[in-house]
């Protein structure tokens, strides 16, 4: 008896001694994602196999599985990827270093004068789209200060155009996102207790080995964590360079995702766009899939 | 002691203070220029006696549009955290309170922004021609609404899980059901949750770009789409561009001070204590 007690929970899954009510409690969000996302997706998968165009959106034909070869084929694909690729690792990369360094650096200021903390987040409260075009006055030949200074020192240069387009477009992501990895680092500076840097001190640990054996170890998971926040959020870039170079010159900053757009809006490719989308779909779910084990570690644990 | 420190001390703090001014550089330079009378933008000079022409113009002027501009994101971002805060805070104390969807649901929404959203654009588009919400705020409200659902869901869990279950217990012996404990306490005690919620809601609604672009063409224009559009359709009206662009970028800016808190625990989800 008490053994097959025991045994029932274990043999049925949680969810079915639930009450109805439960089940009403989560319908609204579970109908909502169906319908906004599920049935969105559905539709690409569907999509893809067909030779949808703006000529025949209500009655496409089905193709089979032309588009994804074609979209396998365009070398502005594996460009847009290569170059999506490219670009996030950069910025990941400098975002992440500097993020590091202010937030040792400047630690001592924030803890005594807390709102300062503010300046430092604005950027990254702005759109994307809106900073974007504030750089592009900016770097506007006839207003710009950028330009203006770059030609008192006898550069004359343009920013939007190679070879320092790329560079241009990496540094404005750097700019407005370095904020958020001095946040996150920020916050996990402070919650490593004061005694570890007593302990160490009083074993006899200088500045630097105390930064390098106590401080840098304990940062690695947030390390990680803001690195691939930063990644995939980058990797995704569409808005500032859309705004300020629409992909080109030719195809020289074609993201994947303006990629996809360009070929969806622009050239009326609509089937090799979602064929695309939904090779960077499968892409997606690397980094989905090595999230999801990390949150699940995190809400499991609390 | 004092005395040793203090070159240090001054170098940190004109190493903050670059850092702050090169940081936040378009936004002073932004706002700056919206200030200057034409002339004195492409004098580019530094010092100027500010003048409020151009935030003038862009509110009267009737062939630019602005003021609907910003009208629309004002009621796409409100229509979007409205929707995301109705499906996930009773969703949040399910999750919480009966362990539904713990362990796959709760999970899969959170990392939702590993996916691009361009993926989603396609079938947004067609879905919206279909059935009429092409460049409507409706439909922009629902796109925010999507966008917004992940941080919302993290925000509730985490917040609803310091809430002690006495109350509720208390409330069930009186006799209350399940719905019923959550619309008389869980929606009261929620409230200060949920301004914090609409906060970072509202921010990322307003910053929305990409299906901005998309799924509208005149009527329900958001401000970062419209804000671009002046850079070609007015030429050179610096002075105009760079005041609307200053309105647009303020909203989020002002919330921003008072959100960022959050920020910092919804981004991190926990990830910083391990």
């Amino acid at each position: 008896m008490r053994l097959s007690e025991q045994r029932i929970p274990q043999v049925r899954p949680r969810w079915k001694r639930l009450e109805p009510a439960v089940w009403l409690l989560v319908a609204p969000l579970l109908l909502f994602l169906l319908l906004t996302l599920g049935f969105p997706l559905l539709a690409n998968l569907f999509y893809s196999l067909t030779d949808l165009s703006f000529r025949n959106l209500r009655s496409p034909d089905l193709t089979g599985f032309g588009n994804f070869a074609s979209a396998l084929r365009d070398p502005v694909f594996w460009g847009g990827l290569g170059f999506s690729l490219r670009f996030a690792l950069a910025a990941t990369f400098f975002e992440v270093l500097l993020g590091l360094l202010m937030a040792l650096a400047f630690q001592p200021i924030l803890e005594r004068h807390r709102p300062l903390l503010a300046l430092l987040l604005l950027p990254m409260m702005v759109a994307p789209a809106l900073l974007g075009t504030m750089y592009r006055l900016i770097l506007n030949d006839f207003i710009g200060v950028v330009p203006d200074l770059a030609q008192r020192l006898g550069l004359f240069v343009n920013f939007l155009t190679p070879p320092l387009v790329v560079p241009t477009l990496v540094a404005i992501e750097v700019l407005q996102w370095t904020p958020f990895a001095l946040l996150i680092l920020y916050t996990a500076l402070q919650a490593i207790p004061g005694e570890l840097h007593e302990a160490a001190k009083v074993d006899g640990a200088n500045s630097w080995q105390q930064l390098r054996f106590v401080t840098l170890p304990l940062l690695v998971p947030a390390l990680a964590i803001t690195a691939l926040i930063r990644f995939i959020d980058s990797f995704r870039v569409f808005d500032h360079i859309m705004v300020l170079t629409g992909g080109g010159p030719g195809t020289s900053t074609t993201s994947i995702s303006i990629y996809i757009y360009l070929q969806f809006f622009r050239n009326d490719e609509l089937g090799t766009a979602i064929a695309a989308s939904l090779f960077l779909l499968l892409l997606a779910l690397v980094p989905l899939f090595i999230s999801m084990r990390v949150a699940l570690r995190e809400w499991g644990r609390a | 002691m004092r005395k040793t420190f203090a070159p240090l001390e001054a170098l940190r703090w004109t190493f903050f203070v670059l850092v702050v001014v090169v940081f936040n550089f378009p936004l002073l330079f932004t706002a700056a220029t919206s200030l200057k009378t034409t002339p004195q933008i492409t004098a580019k000079v530094w010092l100027f006696a500010p003048t409020l022409e151009h935030y003038l113009k862009i509110f009267t002027d009737r062939s630019l549009d602005f003021p609907r501009y910003l009208l629309n994101s004002i009621s796409i971002s409100l229509g979007g955290t409205l929707i995301a805060v109705a499906v996930t805070l009773p969703a949040a104390y399910a999750i919480v309170r009966f362990g539904l969807g713990r362990g796959n649901l709760l999970p899969l929404i959170t990392n939702l922004r590993a996916v691009p959203l361009i993926i989603f654009a396609i079938p947004f588009y067609l879905m919206f021609q279909t059935v009429g919400l092409l460049d409507t705020r409706t439909g922009l409200a629902i796109i925010a609404a999507v966008i917004n659902v992940p941080l919302a869901l993290i925000l509730l869990v985490g917040f609803i899980q310091d809430f002690p279950p006495e109350i509720e217990e208390a409330a069930r012996v009186d006799g209350a059901g399940t719905l019923g404990v959550f619309r008389h306490i869980i929606v009261p005690l929620a409230i200060p949750v949920l301004v914090a919620v609409s906060i970072l809601s509202f921010i990322y609604s307003w910053n929305e770009y990409l299906f901005g672009l998309i799924l509208t063409t005149k009527n329900a224009i958001p401000v970062t789409v419209g804000s671009a559009l002046f850079i070609t359709s007015w030429g050179v009206r610096w002075g105009e561009i760079a005041a609307a662009m200053t309105v647009s970028a303020l909203p989020p800016l002002v919330l921003g001070m008072f959100g960022y808190r959050y920020l910092a625990r919804a981004l991190v989800a926990g990830a910083v204590k391990g």
